[in-house]
């Protein structure tokens, strides 16, 4: 899994390509989100548009991603989870904890 | 029912080959015959059972073994994922849909498990190892018997 940051306004987009499973993808999503927290963003809008899959260990990354960042007053959006990716977020009911967009502007602007 | 196949893989209780039992059980699936996003789906399966048995049967024990046998033929895949743990009650299993669960950290293997395949069948003894079976349908197959 790789993870890159682009800043655009206050809102740090986190684009990630690969997959997000235990071992690897979960640890590099925790630290990359974390970095960002620890850095003072508040605003974390992880692009999930190259992710091919997830597994369990990922879906609960993502899951924790969210509560540290709701613990710093923060908050963790997505934008354009793939079709497998949205139907894991779907099976989990987590579509209905996430805010979750299909085009990057809205989501921007969401914030 | 038609002659079969087989696949059987023996790891370590190590993270680090979970993707290597994924990759060949998606392999596996895409030579029996499912499309792509079955036999990803199928691997999907497989790769839960195999975390839980690293993490939660053999808690990651050197010495401790988990055992992936695939087998298949022209009608269905069956994958059997044994551990050598200390065995867990299913049925106590939370669900991690239900709102007190649902911002756990951790939990869903046995849904997703549940989600991809056809059957899910869980045997389990105390200090006697988990044995989960899982069988997924070739979509050609399942009119034959009237069943999916």
């Amino acid at each position: 899994m790789k993870a890159t940051v682009r800043k655009l306004g206050r809102v740090a987009v986190v684009d990630i390509t690969g997959k997000i499973t235990i071992g690897e993808g979960d640890v590099l999503l925790r630290q990359k989100v974390q970095e960002l927290l620890d850095a003072g963003e508040s605003r974390i809008l992880l692009n999930l548009e190259k992710v091919k899959y997830m597994d369990s260990a990922g879906i609960g990354e993502l899951v924790a991603c969210y509560k540290r960042a709701k613990e710093k007053d923060g908050t963790v959006k997505l934008l354009n989870p793939s079709g497998k990716v949205y139907d894991l977020l779907q099976l989990t009911k987590l579509e209905e904890v996430f805010d979750t967009f299909r085009d990057e502007g809205e989501a921007l602007g969401s914030f | 029912m038609a002659a079969g196949n087989s696949v059987k893989l023996v790891i370590p209780s190590e993270i680090r080959l979970i993707d290597l039992v994924h990759a060949a059980s998606e392999k596996v699936a895409e030579l029996a015959g499912f499309d792509a996003d079955d036999a990803l789906n199928m691997g999907l399966a497989v790769r839960e059972a195999v975390i839980n048995a690293v993490l939660h049967g053999n808690k990651q024990k050197p010495g401790l073994n988990v055992s992936v046998a695939l087998t298949w033929n022209d009608k269905e895949l069956r994958a059997r994922v044994t551990d050598e743990g200390n065995g867990f009650d299913p049925d106590q299993a939370p669900d991690p849909t239900a709102p007190p669960n649902l911002m756990n950290d951790s939990g869903r293997g046995l849904l997703l498990m549940d989600a991809f395949v056809d059957t899910l069948k869980i045997k389990s003894r105390p200090r006697g190892g988990t044995e989960v079976t899982m069988v997924k349908r070739l979509p050609a197959s399942e009119g034959d018997d009237g069943k999916k």
